[in-house]
C-alpha cells in the first residue's frame, strides 16, 4: 500500500519534470513544423472516424436517457437544450476523452516505449540530437492540437446523434431539436465543454509521451508502459474533470448569468 | 585516447562496475570480453554520457566526460560513433535518412549534394548495394540492418568507434561478416575502436588488446597472445569455447 502510494507520487512529481522539460525545450528548441504538421495529420486521421462514431452515439444516448425522463412532463420540446448541454458540458468530452486514451495515448505510448528499449533513443543522443526535440514535441504539441479539435469534432458529431434519434426515437422535427438548444445551452456551457476538451488533450499528452519515454526492460516494460498510460490517463481526466468542473462553477459565479 | 580512472557505477543497491581502471591508446582495438551482466554495455555507455559513473572519471581526448551535462556533450559525441546492439534505425525513415540523421545535426553547413555523396559513400563502405538507400529499415534483413546502422555511426567520421556486442542476433556468416567490417574500417578510418563482445574467438582475431570483466571487475587483461596464456578460469572458459567453435 505504502509503496503504491510512493510510486503514485513518483509518477506525478516525474510527469511535472517531464512536462517542464518539454516546455523548456519548446522555448529553447523548437521542433520542425514539418513534423508537427506530421504527427497532426497522423493523430486526426488515425481518430477521426472511431471519435465521430463515439461522439454521434454519446449524443444519441443521452437523447433516449432525457427522453424518457421528459416525456412525463410533457416537456419534449426542449430535448434539444438539455441533452445537447449535458452533451456538451460533461458526458461528451469526458467518454471521447477515454476513447481517445486507448486510442492515442496507448498508441503513443508503445512507439516511444519500442523506441527506448531498442535504443533508438540513445542513437538519437549519440548523434546528437536532443531526443525531447526530435521525437517528444511534436508528438506532445500533435497531440494537443489533435486531440482538442477530435473532442470538439466528437461534440459536434454528438449533437447530430442526439437530433437524428430525437426525431426517430421521439418524433422531434430537427428544426425543433435544434430551435431549443440556444435557450439552455449558452456560450458559457459551450466554453465550458471546450475548457475541459484542452485540459483532457494536455493530460493525455503528458502521460503517454512521459510513460513512453521512460519506458524501461523490453518488451514487458512496453506492455506495462501501455497499461499505465491507459490507467494513468483515465485517472487523471476524471480528477481534472471535477477540477475544471469546480472552475466553471466558479467563473459562472464570479460573472454572474443563469446559464445551465 | 579514452582512459578510464577508478570508476564505479550502481543502479540502487546493485553496484555493477567496481572501480574500472584502463587505457586505450589512439588507432588500437581494445575487446572487452565477459559474460551477460557483467557490466560491457553500462561502461560503454559511461563513455558517450547515456549514463555517468556513480564515482571515478573518465577522460576521452583530454576531456573529463565523468559528470558532464548533456548540453556540452556534443562535441564528444561527434567524436564517439556508438553502434547499439540493436541496430537502433529509426523505423519511420529511410536508409538514406537514416545514415544522413547524423550529418544534417553535424554538418548542418553540408548542402544536399553533399550528403547525399556522404551517405552513398558510407553504405559503399559497408558493402551494401546501391538502391536499399530508399529502403525503410523494416524492409531490408537484420543483418542489413546492422551494415546500416555502422554507416549511419562512421557517416559523422567519428575518431572513436564504440561497439555495443555488434554480432548479437546474426548468423556465423553474417557475424564473420561484422567482425571483419570492424577491423576494416578501424583500419581504413585509422580510428580507436572499443568493442564489447563475448566472441572470444573474434576478439583473438581482431584485437590489439583484451580486457576480461567479470561482475563489473577486470579480472585479466593483455594482447591476444598474452591472453591465450592466462591461467583465470573464465579466460580459460572463453578461450575453450572459441577452440570449440574453431573446431567444428
Amino acid at each position: 500500500m505504502l509503496k503504491a502510494a510512493r510510486n503514485i507520487i513518483d509518477d506525478i512529481g516525474g510527469c511535472v519534470l517531464f512536462i517542464k522539460d518539454v516546455l523548456r525545450t519548446a522555448v529553447r528548441s523548437p521542433c520542425s513544423l514539418e513534423s508537427l504538421c506530421d504527427q497532426i495529420w497522423r493523430v486526426t486521421l488515425q481518430s477521426l472516424p472511431t471519435t465521430g462514431m463515439a461522439g454521434f452515439f454519446v449524443g444519441a444516448i443521452m437523447t433516449v436517457q432525457f427522453t424518457m425522463q421528459i416525456k412525463a412532463f410533457g416537456a419534449l420540446g426542449y430535448l434539444g437544450g438539455l441533452s445537447t448541454s449535458a452533451t456538451v458540458r460533461e458526458i461528451g468530452p469526458l467518454l471521447i476523452a477515454f476513447l481517445l486514451s486507448g486510442k492515442v495515448g496507448a498508441f503513443t505510448s508503445a512507439e516511444l516505449g519500442t523506441m527506448r528499449v531498442t535504443e533508438q533513443i540513445d542513437a538519437i543522443r549519440c548523434l546528437g540530437a536532443n531526443p525531447l526535440q526530435e521525437i517528444i514535441l511534436p508528438r506532445y504539441i500533435g497531440i494537443v492540437i489533435s486531440s482538442f479539435f477530435l473532442l470538439a469534432a466528437g461534440l459536434m458529431m454528438s449533437i447530430f446523434g442526439g437530433m437524428l434519434l430525437a426525431a426517430f426515437f421521439a418524433g422531434i422535427n430537427p428544426d425543433e431539436y435544434l430551435r431549443h438548444i440556444p435557450t439552455i445551452v449558452s456560450p458559457f456551457s459551450i466554453g465550458t465543454g471546450l475548457f475541459k476538451c484542452l485540459v483532457f488533450a494536455l493530460v493525455l499528452a503528458s502521460v503517454c509521451t512521459y510513460k513512453g519515454y521512460t519506458t524501461t526492460g523490453g518488451a514487458k516494460g512496453v506492455g506495462r508502459s501501455v497499461v499505465s498510460t491507459a490507467v494513468m490517463t483515465m485517472v487523471g481526466i476524471v480528477v481534472t474533470d471535477w477540477i475544471t468542473s469546480l472552475i466553471s462553477e466558479a467563473a459562472l459565479d464570479m460573472f454572474g448569468g443563469g446559464a445551465l | 585516447m579514452i582512459a578510464f580512472e577508478s570508476v564505479r557505477k550502481s543502479f540502487g543497491e546493485r553496484e555493477v562496475l567496481k572501480g574500472i581502471t584502463f587505457q586505450v591508446p589512439p588507432g588500437q582495438i581494445l575487446f572487452i570480453l565477459g559474460t551477460s551482466g557483467t557490466g560491457k554495455s553500462v561502461l560503454l555507455k559511461n563513455i558517450v554520457g547515456l549514463l555517468h559513473p556513480t564515482s571515478g572519471r573518465i577522460w576521452v581526448d583530454g576531456d573529463d566526460v565523468s559528470q558532464m551535462p548533456e548540453e556540452e556533450m556534443f562535441p564528444i559525441r561527434r567524436k564517439c560513433g556508438m553502434v547499439f546492439q540493436h541496430p537502433a534505425l529509426f523505423d519511420s525513415l529511410t536508409v538514406f535518412d537514416n545514415v544522413a540523421f547524423g550529418l544534417r545535426k553535424h554538418y548542418p553547413e553540408y548542402s544536399q549534394e553533399q550528403i547525399a555523396a556522404r551517405v552513398r559513400e558510407c553504405l559503399s563502405l559497408v558493402h551494401l548495394r546501391p538502391g536499399v538507400e530508399t529502403k525503410k529499415p523494416q524492409e531490408i534483413s537484420y543483418g542489413m540492418q546492422k551494415r546500416v546502422s555502422l554507416a549511419r555511426t562512421v557517416a559523422v567520421s567519428p575518431k572513436i568507434l564504440l561497439f555495443d556486442e555488434p554480432t548479437t542476433g546474426l548468423d556465423p556468416v553474417t557475424t564473420n561478416a561484422i567482425n571483419h567490417l570492424i577491423l576494416e574500417l578501424s583500419r581504413k578510418l585509422k580510428t580507436t575502436s572499443l568493442v564489447v563482445s563475448h566472441d572470444m574467438q573474434c576478439a583473438l582475431d581482431i584485437a590489439d588488446h583484451i580486457i576480461v570483466l567479470d561482475k563489473g571487475e577486470i579480472v585479466d587483461q593483455g594482447s591476444p597472445a598474452q591472453l591465450k596464456q592466462s591461467r583465470h578460469p573464465l579466460v580459460r572458459d572463453f578461450l575453450r569455447e572459441a577452440l570449440d567453435a574453431e573446431g567444428s
